[in-house]
This record gives C-alpha cells, sequence and structure tokens, in this order.
C-alpha cells in the first residue's frame, strides 16, 4: 500500500461517496413519507386502506432490495417510464425501506395509550391536531432509535445502486481495483470511508436515545 | 343543562344501557354510583361524546349531543372530563398539559394562556410544579393537574370517572378537596365514584345505576342512609362494609 496510491484513489472515492450520501439521503427522505402514509393507511378505519397499506407492505418486505432494483431499472422503461440510474436507486431504496418505516411508525402510534386520546378528544381536540400535538410527538420519540438503524441500513444497502451502475463510492472502488489491481488499498479505503459515515450516525443515534430516553422520564432538562 | 333522555347503547348484542334519563341543573352536583359493569362509565362517555348512543336523547344546554355532528368538538369544550387514570400528556410539562386547551381548541395567546393555567394549578395546590412533567409526581398530583386541564377549557360542567379510584388511599383527600370546592364555587358536577363520604357531604343527588338502569335516585342523604330499593340496599351494605 503507498501512500501516492492513496491521493491517486481518494478524489475519485470521495467523488462516489458523495452520490452515495445523496443517495441515502434521497431514498432516507422518501421511505419516511412513504412509511408515514403507509402507517396512516394502516392504522386506518377504512378497511381497504389498511388492507392496501398491508398488502404493500409485506410484497415489499419478500422481495429482496437488489429485485426491487432491477426491476424499476430495468423493467420499468419497458413500459415506458425511463428513470435514470441515480433516479432508479433512490426510488428503490426508498421504496423497499418504506415498509420498515411504516411498522417502525406504526408501532410508535400504537405505543400511545388510548386514555390519552380519549383526555385529547374530551378536551375539544379534532383527531389531526390530536395526530399533531398528542401521537406524533410521542410516536417519534419512540421511533427514533429504530429510524436511526433503519438510515445506517440504508447508508450501506445504497452500495446496491452499483449493480445497476450508479457510480457511488463501492462501484468507484471497483472500478479503481479492476484498472489497478490495489485490492487491499482500494477496498481498505472504501471501508473506512463507509465507517467515516456511518459511526457518527450511530453514535448521533445513541445520543439522542440517551436525551430522549431522559426528557420521556421527565428528566430536569 | 344536561338533560338525558331514555338512552339505550349497545356495544354488539349487550345492551348496557337500558333507557337512563337523567336531569341535571347548573350548579348541581350529582353522584353515579352502582357495581362493576352497570354502566356507569358508559352513561359518563355520552354524554361529552366520547361513546355514541343507540336510542334516546341527550341534550346539553338544549344542544343534541350527536357524536357524528360536526360541533361535536365544540360541545366537548363545554363538559370537561377527568378520568380514573389521569390520562396527562407525558411529554409536556404540567403547565403545557393545561395550556394545550386553551391554546390549540380556543386559540387563546399564549401569554393569556399561561397566566390562566398557572392561576388554576396554583388553586389546585401546585404551583410549585408548574415545569415538571407529570411522570414526576404522585397519582393524587397528577388528578389534581388533570382537574386544572379541564377547567382551563372553563366548561359548564365537568364529569369525573372515579377520580380517586387509582389513588393510594392517603392521596384520595387532596383530590376530592379540590372537588369539595368546585362544588361549592357552583360547578355543574355528575361524578362516578365509590366515596360514600364525598357523595353523601356534596352531592345534590345520587343516583343508583344497576344493570343499565337507574333504579334509584334521590337526595343524597336519604339515598345512602335510607334506601328504598332493595338492590341499593344490598350494593351500600357492601361497599360500606369495605
Ligand atoms: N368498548 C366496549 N366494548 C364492549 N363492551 C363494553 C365497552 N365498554 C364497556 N363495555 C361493557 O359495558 C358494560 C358497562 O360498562 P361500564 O364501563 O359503563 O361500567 P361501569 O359501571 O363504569 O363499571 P366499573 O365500575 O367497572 O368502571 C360492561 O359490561 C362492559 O363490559
Ligand atoms: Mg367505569
Amino acid at each position: 500500500m503507498e501512500f501516492s496510491d492513496i491521493t491517486a484513489f481518494l478524489p475519485i472515492l470521495l467523488k462516489g461517496a458523495l452520490i452515495t450520501v445523496q443517495i441515502t439521503i434521497g431514498a432516507l427522505l422518501l421511505s419516511t413519507l412513504l412509511g408515514l402514509l403507509l402507517a396512516l393507511m394502516k392504522l386506518s378505519p377504512v378497511r381497504a386502506l389498511s388492507l392496501t397499506a398491508g398488502t404493500f407492505i409485506n410484497v415489499v418486505r419478500g422481495l429482496p432490495i437488489i429485485v426491487q432494483l432491477f426491476y424499476i431499472y430495468f423493467v420499468l422503461p419497458e413500459l415506458g417510464i425511463q428513470l435514470s440510474a441515480f433516479q432508479a436507486s433512490i426510488i428503490g431504496l426508498g421504496v423497499a425501506y418504506s415498509a420498515y418505516q411504516a411498522e417502525n411508525f406504526r408501532a410508535g402510534i400504537e405505543a400511545i395509550e388510548a386514555g390519552q386520546i380519549e383526555a385529547a378528544r374530551s378536551i375539544g381536540m379534532k383527531s389531526k391536531l390530536i395526530m399533531r400535538r398528542v401521537v406524533l410527538p410521542q410516536a417519534i420519540r419512540i421511533a427514533l432509535p429504530p429510524y436511526g438503524n433503519t438510515a445506517v441500513m440504508i447508508l450501506k444497502d445504497s452500495s446496491l445502486a452499483s449493480t445497476i451502475t450508479v457510480a457511488e463510492m463501492t462501484r468507484a472502488g471497483q472500478l479503481i481495483a479492476a484498472s489497478t489491481f490495489q485490492n487491499t488499498t482500494v477496498y481498505t479505503l472504501v471501508a473506512l470511508l463507509y465507517l467515516c459515515l456511518s459511526l457518527p450516525l450511530i453514535f448521533g443515534v445513541n445520543r439522542l436515545e440517551r436525551y430522549f430516553g431522559k426528557s420521556a422520564k421527565g428528566g430536569n432538562s | 343543562m344536561i338533560n338525558i333522555n331514555a338512552i339505550h347503547k349497545s356495544f354488539g348484542d349487550v345492551e348496557v344501557l337500558k333507557g337512563v334519563s337523567l336531569t341535571v341543573a347548573k350548579g348541581e352536583v350529582v353522584c353515579l354510583i352502582g357495581p362493576s359493569g352497570s354502566g356507569k362509565s358508559t352513561v359518563l362517555r355520552c354524554i361529552n361524546g366520547l361513546e355514541s348512543y343507540d336510542q334516546g336523547s341527550i341534550t346539553i344546554n338544549d344542544r343534541q349531543v350527536d357524536v357524528a355532528s360536526k360541533d361535536i368538538n365544540d360541545l366537548r369544550t363545554q363538559v370537561g372530563m377527568v378520568f380514573q387514570r389521569f390520562n396527562l400528556f407525558p411529554h409536556r410539562t404540567v403547565v403545557e398539559n393545561v395550556m394545550e386547551g386553551p391554546i390549540f381548541v380556543k386559540n387563546e395567546p399564549r401569554e393569556t394562556a399561561h397566566a390562566n393555567a398557572i392561576a388554576l394549578l396554583e388553586k389546585v395546590g401546585l404551583g410549585d410544579k408548574v415545569e415538571a412533567y407529570p411522570q414526576q409526581l404522585s397519582g393524587g398530583q397528577q388528578q389534581r393537574v388533570a382537574i386544572a386541564r379541564a377547567l382551563a377549557m372553563q366548561p359548564e360542567a365537568i364529569l369525573f370517572d372515579e377520580p380517586t379510584s387509582a389513588l393510594d388511599p392517603e392521596l384520595v383527600g387532596d383530590v376530592l378537596t379540590v372537588m369539595r370546592d368546585l362544588a361549592n364555587e357552583g360547578m355543574t358536577m355528575v361524578v362516578v365514584t365509590h366515596e360514600m363520604g364525598f357523595a353523601k357531604e356534596v352531592a345534590d343527588r345520587v343516583c343508583f345505576l344497576y344493570g343499565g338502569q337507574i333504579v334509584e335516585s334521590g337526595d343524597a342523604h336519604t339515598l345512602l342512609t335510607q334506601p328504598s330499593h332493595e338492590r341499593t340496599q344490598d350494593f351500600l351494605r357492601r361497599v360500606l362494609n369495605h
């Protein structure tokens, strides 16, 4: 492993890292919005909605993410929907993880006691207001640690985008390794860069968890 | 002001209210007593529309209570409710619990709501706990916060569903004191309770509910000391010997 190699590879890998981060953030946002929608649908008293959401969640959870990516990138164009590899990877990961997010959110919402909701109704709060002021703030605290874990998983699984030609970090590493045969240097760098991204996220989640854990118990905040 | 006229209510095939009628005048304190499962909570929950009823009618100041109607939320602001298990919002401080309704339902300015909330908390003896979280309080203190939360909406009546049943015996007194003060100030109250001492002292009227019907009702002293119905006698004998 030579220092000159490192300085030569690093800029290329960092460019890939930027794309990795973009995919992760895009997929996280998409999975959050979609997951929240699915969770609310699944909890809805309207049977058609809860059934649709439940089916969607099960199908998505039952499929390997890589197959979903292939489907979106290779099959959708045949149906007339053209997506760039970058877009396809965000949509694929976002949809795949929305199912897990939905289950997280649902668990958070269901953990709020019915009594609190009744109390809110008894002071004249409407259901939307109850959602916003009573249910969601507490559900978010409960769902936050699993949410952080999901973010870490999306970051790692963004490497799957390499299989549909997105030049994110793993793919960038593959390309360098193929042309220079410096496997050790390249993949060590790739691994370290992934850790640089994931470890702060993991520590951040742990801190938030401790912070919320305290204030939920009513610590002196 | 509260007018319940022959309401019926079934859960599935089981009819739990079989024609309950009850009128509560402004400023009156009515206690509902009766064995477990007799329908006491269901009556209260029908009054503020937490539960629907199948037949009969309930009016509050001549406005029909209809769960499906648009103005049910407005009606609920006029009738407060205090629950057995307090049901405070655990993610908000004591004063925030009390301000929640005034700010977000009645759109009061924050400063006004805050000042009122502090005044109410002082009134229930919790002036020094305003910034605490509910979990840091005893059950009796939490219940007094719940009463302040109901009062903050300036309701015309408050419904209490066994407000002291979840409390350790030594904490019951403080809550009853607050309720007694409210009654003396002329608050209209419907109280489901097993505290016969409180009922005898504070209630204008006591109704004995059995099997979804009011089998006997009358002035508190008479009903509790000389019940005329056999079921009432039975029930009182049992609770008083406890
Ligand atoms: N949501 C519900 N679904 C089905 N049955 C119910 C429901 N709520 C109450 N019931 C039934 O209705 C009957 C009356 O219940 P209610 O809670 O009004 O009694 P209660 O007099 O308040 O009793 P307790 O003293 O135990 O609180 C009971 O048999 C109860 O099992
Ligand atoms: Mg009850």
